[in-house]
């Protein structure tokens, strides 16, 4: 259909004749390979001037106009049944679907009335990171907020047993807001330590619970330890 | 084995192979798309994955563009070659092509140990986990073509089944589509 | 064409034959559903008595309670379901359908076989490593499934992970070689339109199935690598998304349902216009529906996440399109009892089957309506209502269409035919216990019984219905011992059964042409087809079938 309308006019004698082998000769493909070498030279040095909009434009415009010239000079997907041309993009389409139906889980961190904690917590830290070099690990452990991202998703943000994750499990997440779960007298400070490093199972406790020895140091347990023992109504 | 005579019936106005390869082909497209887009929802909202990306070398990435534009260009030529009947040329373009895949993994390989050195491991982060994971899965792609083109050389250089030569290079311009976009998401957007 | 000194392990096992490689599919699975059938039998009595020592089983733990379901769930969608109903079916009937002499690539159809073969053996070895086999669910949410050291099976996990995805390029290979075939290798004078629904059905469903199953290889081999080399896709701690896993999942899990669901409504279609001798209502209105239906399972995926953590705004959207896909669904059954609608009807066992299908499917459609209703779903979510509602869904699939397929196509596959008095016992005690183990299950999730619950002894509300668990798992042990009955009519007709002749069911189609069972290479001379494929009591024909590459009698114009 728009055969002609994307061609190259200018460059070529054949134009014109509607004619397939005009499109076939070895210089016509050396030519193709000359201008995707062109288009490459400029998507590199685009980004260069480190203007976002250009960079953009130059990155994935790019892109797409080379993939265009592959598909069409050399793969000549535009001699085969026009079929072939709808399912390819049809497939293309879906993961199109894909991508604007799973973008608003996975890209924002908060909507209506939701807020994805972990996800912001680990954008923070790691920015913080960046910011100060590597340094700043063991000395200001910030148990709160360990707290939070790791056993946040299972036991809740606010150790109130209430994670995202709490509902599919089975036995539940303990509830350290809960006096009953306290009035235990075998959960002793040792005791939650072990749980924490250790797992539940080490402990005779939930299986589900999962040993976090290796991620953290003794001091860094320790004030784990502490902070869950201050969600404790009983212990303010 | 002989083939059977529905290999060479074409009710869809198309051989056989080539309706293969095609189908193939969107295969693929939901494979690396599923992946890409996976990777693209993490990198919009990341804001920290910016500096990781930062380290990633453009002019290597660059080269490697280069070496599979050109490897296209001469599998382009070997299927050209194929349709004028002539086998032993377009055996000659494809083992072009095979050298261009081999150059590409060589470059690929050194790219890795350098970056790998530097600490940048695919458990480093999350983008380097894509990463690895996107360039691993197109360059297993790369693997794959070469040894096929290798197979299909072979027997075109006897000029026996020249139509395959037309079935790799499509298959190939894929890979080398793949590639294209996978340059500007991991080396040049940063 | 076939040499005539192949040996037997050459012609079974090494075969690129596509009759060979469908019936290799159906041996496979009918094993593979046995393995499945043994761990309902399992994970069943253990609710029905918890802690007791089981007969053939003896005292499930926990841990393999999780590993029984799980591995239910995993064998009987992606080990029975899929290669019976694809790969079995797709493979023996599409090149006696079209009329052409085998698959375009044989050897192509031969490697997916080993592939298959070989994710079957590493799901089943994983039970037999150190751990045992997964238990994280068939749908492998991380973080579960992504830590070794939460689902406790490092080793089962990645052999769950990797026998799935195995299982995935096998079916690739398969489907590209079906579609390829369906579209390129069609008789002469066979178009779109003549083309039985069954072919077009499988056709459409491998591509659906390719269509849909990208994401999740991606997804698998993103799994794989957080289990075993530690990196964070789906850790919410390292900036991964736990939520991406299951939205990768469900893109190719719900499409999956109608991946399945289309052969087994092709083989009914089949059944009923041939045993009701009548043309099939309206032709191409199935088929379009059938399309639609394909492009609207990729629009649903979501509400199996409703309360899952998804943005609430995106579960509105999805309960519409959700609700909208039961109106194709809902049109296909009209169009079947249309079909039935003044024809002759002959109970023989594959009517009976395919009958049932529809009746039993209905009940899986109209319950899923609930479920669809992302309101409905927070209450009814992850509980005994949702497995009751696609154990009515996916049985009438997997189990009641393959039923009805193999009574009807058996003839033409072996050559004989089965017995009709012990297929009807058969089918009887099967419908009847399957209702028996799933409403009571029905009654149990609108109670609030939750999934994946080792005992319910601890839940004394829930403890007061115990009664209604022992009967179904009664129910289901009814059930297993009457598929003895299947195997020994299916072998014993196999060597024994009366002769079946070319065409015992009278039908049109082409596999009804040539011997039973077919040589290889199917036909002596490659048909020329005429007519549609249900010109069954046509009037201007005498006999009340017209086979579609009988010549027209004389009559050269019209």
């Amino acid at each position: 259909m728009s055969d002609h309308a994307h061609s190259h006019g200018g460059s070529e004698g054949h134009e014109g004749h509607g004619e397939e082998h005009a499109h076939h000769g070895p210089e016509h493909y050396v030519r193709i390979w000359v201008i995707l070498l062109v288009l490459l030279a400029i998507s590199v040095l685009g980004p260069m001037l480190e203007i976002q909009v250009i960079t953009l434009v130059t990155a994935f415009g790019i892109a797409v106009v080379k993939a265009f010239l592959v598909c069409k000079y050399f793969m000549h997907l535009d001699v085969q049944p026009k079929y072939v041309l709808y399912f390819l993009t049809v497939a293309l389409a879906f993961m199109l679907l894909f991508f604007f139906a799973v973008a608003p889980d996975v890209m924002n961190h908060e909507g209506q009335n939701w807020t994805n904690v972990a996800a912001q917590e680990h954008i923070a830290r790691a920015l913080a990171e960046q910011g100060h070099g590597a340094a700043g690990e063991a000395g200001d452990f910030d148990a709160a907020g360990v707290f939070a991202t790791t056993c946040g998703p299972c036991h809740g943000a606010g150790g109130a047993g209430d994670g995202a994750a709490a509902a599919a499990l089975n036995p539940r997440p303990a509830n350290f807001t809960d006096p009953a779960f306290w009035a235990d007298s075998s959960r002793t400070h040792e005791h939650i330590l072990t749980v924490i490093r250790d797992g539940g199972p080490a402990a005779g406790r939930s299986p589900l619970m999962a040993a976090f020895g290796a991620q953290f140091d003794e001091a860094q347990l320790e004030a784990l330890a502490r902070f869950v023992e201050s969600l404790n109504p009983n212990a303010q | 084995m002989m083939k059977p005579v529905a290999t060479t019936r074409s009710a869809a106005g198309i051989s056989t192979g080539m309706l293969a390869v095609w189908w193939l082909l969107a295969s693929e497209i939901v494979i690396f798309g599923g992946l890409l887009a996976s990777y693209i929802m993490h990198r919009l909202a990341h804001p920290e994955w910016a500096e990781y990306a930062s380290h990633t070398n453009t002019w290597i990435g660059t080269l490697n563009t280069f070496v599979l534009l050109s490897s296209s260009l001469s599998a382009v030529l070997a299927h050209h070659a194929a349709e004028k009947g002539d086998g032993k040329k377009a055996a000659k373009y494809l083992l072009v092509t095979i050298g261009g895949a081999l150059t590409f993994l060589v470059v690929k390989s050194i790219e890795w140990s350098i970056e790998i050195h530097h600490g940048y491991t695919i458990t480093a982060n999350g983008f380097w986990a894509f990463y690895y994971v996107a360039a691993g899965i197109h360059a297993s792609h790369v693997i794959v073509g070469a040894i096929v083109m290798g197979w299909v050389a072979w027997y075109a250089n006897q000029n026996r089944e020249l139509q395959r030569v037309e079935m790799v290079g499509v298959y190939w311009h894929f890979v080398d589509i793949v590639w294209i976009f996978l340059f500007p998401l991991l080396y040049i957007a940063k | 064409m076939a040499s005539q000194n192949e040996n037997f392990f050459l012609k079974y096992f090494w075969s690129t034959d596509h009759k060979i490689i469908a019936l290799q599919y159906m041996f496979t699975g009918m094993a593979m559903a046995l393995i499945g059938g043994y761990f309902a039998y399992a994970f069943r009595m253990q609710l029905a008595f918890p802690g007791a020592e089981i007969p053939l089983v003896g005292v499930v733990t926990p841990h393999e309670y999780n590993a029984f379901v799980t591995n239910h769930g995993t064998i009987m969608i992606f080990w029975v379901a899929m290669p019976v109903l694809i790969a079995a079916f797709g493979n023996y009937l599409i090149p006696l359908m079209i009329g052409a002499d085998d698959m375009v690539f044989p050897r192509l159809n031969r490697l997916s076989y080993q592939i298959f073969l070989l994710s079957a053996i590493i799901l089943v070895a994983s039970f037999f490593v150190p751990g045992g086999g997964f238990g994280g669910a068939w749908t492998a949410y991380p973080p579960l499934s992504a830590d070794g050291a939460y689902n406790l099976t490092p080793l089962g996990a990645s052999m769950w992970v990797t026998a799935v995805a195995l299982e995935f390029v096998a079916f690739l290979m398969g489907g590209i070689n079906f579609i390829t075939t369906a579209m390129n290798s069609r008789a002469p004078g066979m178009k779109a339109f003549d083309v039985p629904i069954v072919i077009w059905f499988i056709v459409i469903a491998s591509i659906l199935f390719m269509a849909s199953v990208g994401p999740l290889i991606a997804g698998a081999i993103m799994l794989l690598f957080d289990q075993q080399i530690g990196t964070g896709y789906f850790d919410a701690r390292t900036g991964g998304d736990p939520v991406l896993y299951q939205h990768l999942f469900w893109f190719f899990g719900h499409p999956e349902v109608y991946v399945v669901l289309l052969p087994a409504l092709g083989i009914v279609a089949e059944i009923i216009t041939v045993f009701s001798r009548k043309k099939l209502f309206a032709y191409k209105i199935v088929l379009y529906t059938a399309i639609a239906t394909g492009v609207l399972s990729f629009f649903v995926w979501a509400h199996h996440q409703f309360i899952a953590g998804i943005d609430p705004r995106m579960a509105n959207i999805f309960t519409v399109t959700t609700v909208l896909i039961s109106i194709p669904i809902a049109e296909m059954c009209f169009v079947y009892i249309a079909t039935l609608y003044g024809g002759s009807i002959r109970f023989t066992v594959p009517m009976l089957w395919a009958l049932a299908f529809m009746a039993e499917f209905l009940i899986g459609g109209v319950t899923g309506i609930f479920l669809g209703a992302s309101g409905a779903d927070i209450y009814f979510h992850d509980t005994y209502f949702v497995l009751a509602h696609f154990h009515y869904t996916f049985f009438p699939i997997a189990i009641i269409a393959v039923f009805a397929g193999i009574t009807y196509w058996f003839p033409k596959m072996f050559g004989r035919m089965m017995s009709e008095t012990a297929g009807k016992v058969h089918f009887w005690i099967t419908i009847l216990t399957f209702n028996g183990i799933f409403i009571p299950l029905f009654v149990l999730g609108a109670w609030g019984q939750h999934r994946r619950i080792y005992s319910y002894e601890h839940f004394p509300d829930l403890w007061e219905l115990q009664p209604l668990r022992i009967f179904a798992t009664t129910c289901l042990v009814i059930m297993l011992l009457a598929q003895v009955i299947f195997l020994v009519n299916f072998f014993v007709s196999m060597l024994r059964g009366k002769k079946a002749g070319n065409n015992p069911w009278r039908a049109n189609t082409l596999e009804w042409t040539v011997p039973s069972p077919p040589p290889h290479g199917n036909f002596e001379t490659l048909p020329v087809v005429h007519r549609g494929p249900y010109e069954y009591s046509h009037p201007d024909h005498d006999e009340d079938f017209w086979p579609q590459d009988a010549a027209p009698a004389a009559e050269s114009a019209s």
